[in-house]
């Protein structure tokens, strides 16, 4: 029996119908609009601005592409990054008042915002795989239990405390990049060898395409979700440290609504919700668009409430891309 | 004659009150193709689950190569050289034609990045091919997503894959449904592929004309009981059918 | 102590836990009230009597302070007080909690609305369930029905901030200088009042100064660091900031210090947090406008004992005036203003 399959695309029409390509045109297309209305939109004052936002918005998203595309979802990412940020700027400020080393107690408080992140990624698998609440109820739960336990801890204000080279180290030194987004860089290039070319990645895709053959296979659904999941938390404690450093400070207010713009980042970047697809790139430029849009509404001067919109139809505008590029996958 | 390479002995399963499969006793041998068939509800799904360790009998012996067996997952059946087709799990449409072939079984590459798991893709691309190619079935990319494939064509790698690593037992539950008459043709062709290799063929299916071609005994299920299990050349699809809906007896 | 761990822990699961929780709280609050029997004659009044205060956003030490205030008043009076508010300074979260306060039917009411318009009706309700009601911090457009309308004078903090941020940009007339203004929420009638003075004030005192652009936070200082960051970039001649309130100023305080203009811009903030009042001596903050929270939640419990009490109260708007800390403060001052973490 023959399986014939129709001749391949040229490599050239396949790169250029290639959703990650349609983003860097838009990403280009949106730098050249606010060039156009503010010059000194396109100064590396500006790129650094968007990098300092794009660096916990990437980690969070990086965090929902992999739940995303293994067919689940994560509403806890962003209250988990708050309540991380805030319980290891307790550890660093515990650890400053004992006169430990500045850069030693940003180290263990990056290791503590982690290790907070992987407890919520392990109390959502329990959740999943134990008390069997569909991924949207489970993070849910964790999203609000979260939220709560950071403003219970910090009653509500920032805890600062820290060494001030917190603040510091968020200052760029090569050109716009400063050392947590070269931090960043690093941790989505190794997200983008595992989702795509180790065998986590290999059956976190299976697990979302098809949940069955998964397990037909002999994969362990428990397992990979488990795996999945406590990565999840992983990063978003990771961007919980990113915000520390950025503020200062451990704030209960800043990783309100990031689950939000993760997902859309991740839409964007051209996964489906229903799993089975999703790249790393697409991931990081639709964080990256979405910064872009964001530090671009301030310097042309609109009404950053436009953002929102401006949001919407880019995830409708992908969204639709999708369908059209599905619906003429079957066609041929 | 050789021995049994799978065999059950009076296996029951109860689902509470419910008795699904009443003192089931079966052999399949190797390079034999059995054809299982029932009327819905006669208890066949539930035979294919207990085979493939999904669910544990209630009580009697599963015995692979004479040696008794109690699956606990169904990975450790096929680790064991059991490979099943479930009715409608099939592939994953996202993954590669290789990938779908590999999953569960990856390759990495040697050394430090091989034990963190990173994949030998290019490798397993010429592997998917060439073991597709061995059963029967020619991709001519294996690197092309599921989805690009048609039904026919899925099917045809799904089976190709359980064919290609069954060591002892291949179970395909209901593999030609939804096919045309050629890729329902191809499929037996397949099926026969795996018989001349030596593999114990169990194949279920609604479609008796099918079962007549392709297999060399038939064990017919009723109210979750074996009501006949003789060579299929005692059947014929009338006789089949009157003992299936039970208004042939012996 | 215990009453109030217990408050804070019932903000996340609010509404559905609010009726148990005043349970709890009543029982827990009898050990305090009988210390505090001597109390004045207002007190007699309050005696045993359940005050609710639905307040902003628990994520803000402003109201924490405030709450401190009211607590200790409530104890002074012998009333029971039930603390109530949403995480999110909203109206949308904030209306459904105070339909579940009033449905346990307190004695009186203490409300600060997240927003005039929405919050009007809610008021009225309780209202016209009789219980006296008063609005602290924020109003609601029609206040004719309360007790009274407590809160700082926003309007003379804008007029402080931009006193502050002239002084320390050393305006000269016929020179001009560019400053930006970083909100919360467009409607919050504090961020508005204080805005409004801030705005009268340049116009009036300083033309050489010119508002180039604002922005709203939505109470997440990482938002208020965005803001700040790109300001910074767009206008490289930036000479001041005002926060206008906390939030905005930690985000703003972060946004100077990382990109090393700490003392070249002139950051005015709002709010005495302990971490913004540290920044003071370090330079960060030109100086930051307090309130007095505390005081603004013991007169306003003061007032709704008076009128349980058959009493009136007189003074429909109470102003607090806000106080301005710098470097010149004394830290004693600093100490008494600063807000409870």
């Amino acid at each position: 029996m023959s399986v014939t399959a129709s001749a391949a695309p040229s490599k050239l029409k396949s790169f250029v119908s290639n959703q990650q390509f349609i983003l860097f045109l838009v990403l280009l297309g949106m730098i050249g609009i606010f060039t156009a209305f503010n010059r000194i939109f396109f100064s590396v004052g500006v790129a650094g601005n968007v990098l300092a936002d794009w660096g916990p918005l990437v980690l969070v998203a990086l965090a929902e592409t992999f739940v995303i595309v293994s067919g689940g979802i994560d509403l806890s990412v962003g209250s988990v990054c708050t309540l991380s940020g805030v319980v290891g700027a307790f550890a660093i400020r515990a650890l400053t008042e004992s006169g430990m080393a500045p850069y030693l107690t940003l180290f263990i408080g990056a290791l503590v915002c982690i290790g907070v992140g992987c407890i919520a990624g392990v109390i959502n698998t329990l959740l999943i795989n134990y008390a069997k609440l569909v991924p949207f109820i489970a993070t849910l739960v964790t999203l609000g239990a979260a939220a709560g336990l950071a403003l219970v801890f910090t009653g509500g204000g920032p805890i600062a405390g820290g060494p001030s080279q917190a603040i510091q180290l968020s200052v760029p030194w090569l050109g716009p990049i400063s050392t947590p987004i070269i931090i960043v860089i690093v941790i989505c290039f190794i997200c983008w060898a595992f989702l795509h070319k180790s065998r986590f990645g290999r059956h976190t895709y299976s697990l979302g395409s098809n949940p069955f053959a998964t397990r037909a296979a002999g994969i362990s659904i428990a397992k990979q979700t488990a795996k999945i999941y406590i990565l999840s938390g992983a990063l978003a404690g990771a961007a919980g440290m990113f915000f520390y450093l950025r503020l200062g400070s451990g704030a209960p207010s800043s990783g309100l609504g990031l689950e939000l713009y993760a997902i859309a980042a991740v839409v964007i970047g051209g996964a489906s919700l229903s799993g089975g697809s999703g790249r790393i790139t697409g991931t990081v430029l639709g964080a990256l668009i979405l910064t872009t849009v964001t530090s671009g509404l301030i310097i042309v001067g609109v009404d950053p409430n436009w953002k929102q919109v401006v949001v919407a139809i880019l995830i409708a505008a992908a969204v639709t891309i999708q369908g059209l590029r599905r619906s003429e996958g079957k066609a041929s | 004659m050789t021995a049994p390479i799978y065999e059950v002995r009076n296996i029951s399963k109860k689902y509470g009150a419910v008795t699904a499969l009443d003192d089931v006793t079966m052999q399949l041998y190797p390079g034999e193709v059995v054809g299982l068939v029932g009327d819905n509800g006669a208890g066949k799904s539930t035979l294919v689950k207990c085979l493939s360790g999904v669910h544990q009998p209630t009580s009697g012996t599963i015995l692979l190569e004479g040696q008794e067996r109690h699956w606990k997952s169904p990975h450790e059946a096929l680790e064991q050289g059991i490979e099943t087709l479930y009715q409608d799990s099939g592939l994953a449409p996202h993954l590669s034609v290789a990938a779908n072939v590999f999953l569960g079984r990856e390759e990495t590459v040697p050394g430090i990045l091989g034990k963190m798991g990173f994949l030998a893709q290019k490798k397993m691309d010429v592997e998917a091919h060439q073991e597709l190619d061995r059963v029967g079935i020619a991709v001519p990319q294996s690197n092309r997503s599921v989805s690009q494939l048609s039904g026919g064509q899925r099917q045809a790698v799904a089976i190709g894959r359980a064919v290609a690593w069954a060591k002892k037992v291949i179970i395909l539950d209901e593999p030609t449904n939804h096919l045309g008459a050629r890729q329902a043709g191809e499929v037996l062709q397949i099926i026969k592929t795996a018989r001349e290799q030596g593999l114990g063929v169990i194949f279920i299916s609604h479609t008796l004309p099918h079962v007549m071609e392709v297999t060399d005994r038939i064990v017919v299920l009723r109210l979750g009981k074996v009501v006949k299990d003789a060579p299929t050349s005692e059947f014929t699809v009338e006789t089949l059918l009157g003992t299936i809906t039970g208004l042939i007896t012996d | 102590m215990f009453g109030l761990s217990n408050m804070k822990r019932s903000t996340a699961g609010l509404v559905a836990v609010a009726g148990a929780t005043s349970l709890l709280l009543a029982a827990c609050s009898s050990s305090d009230t009988t210390a505090s029997e001597s109390s004045n004659a207002a007190g007699g009044a309050c005696q045993g009597k359940t005050i609710a205060f639905v307040m902003g956003a628990v994520a803000d030490p402003f109201f924490n302070a405030m709450k401190v205030g009211a607590q200790e008043e409530a104890t002074a009076q012998g009333a029971t007080l039930v603390w109530q508010g949403d995480k999110e300074y909203s109206a949308a979260t904030q209306i459904p909690v105070l339909d579940q306060v009033l449905a346990t039917n307190p004695s009186g009411l203490v409300l600060i609305p997240t927003d005039p318009v929405a919050l009007q009706a809610g008021f009225e309700k309780a209202v016209a369930a009789g219980i006296p009601s008063a609005l602290v911090d924020t109003k609601v457009n029609d206040i004719s029905k309360a007790v009274t309308f407590i809160t700082g004078d926003n309007t003379d903090g804008g007029t402080k901030a931009a006193d502050a941020i002239a002084t320390a940009i050393g305006y000269e007339d016929g020179k001009t200088y560019k400053v930006v203004v970083g909100l919360t929420s467009k409607t919050a009638t504090t961020n508005v009042a204080r805005l409004e003075g801030f705005q009268k004030a340049i116009a009036a005192n300083y033309p050489g100064i010119t508002i180039e652009d604002i922005a709203y936070s939505e109470s997440n200082s990482a938002k208020a660091n965005t803001n700040v960051n790109n300001w910074l970039t767009k206008y490289p001649d930036l000479s001041g900031i005002f926060a206008i309130d906390g939030t905005n100023a930690t985000g703003a305080a972060a946004a100077l210090q990382a990109k090393g203009l700490t003392g070249k811009v002139a950051l005015v903030g709002y709010d005495a947090y302990p971490d913004n009042v540290k920044l003071i001596t370090d330079g960060v903050f030109t100086a930051l406008i307090a309130q007095d929270p505390a005081a603004e939640a013991k007169q306003a419990i003061q007032s709704i004992c008076t009128t349980i009490g058959g009493g009136t109260v007189t003074t429909k708007e109470v102003v607090i005036p806000n106080v301005v800390l710098d470097k010149n403060t004394s830290a004693a001052d600093l100490t008494k203003y600063t807000y409870v973490a």
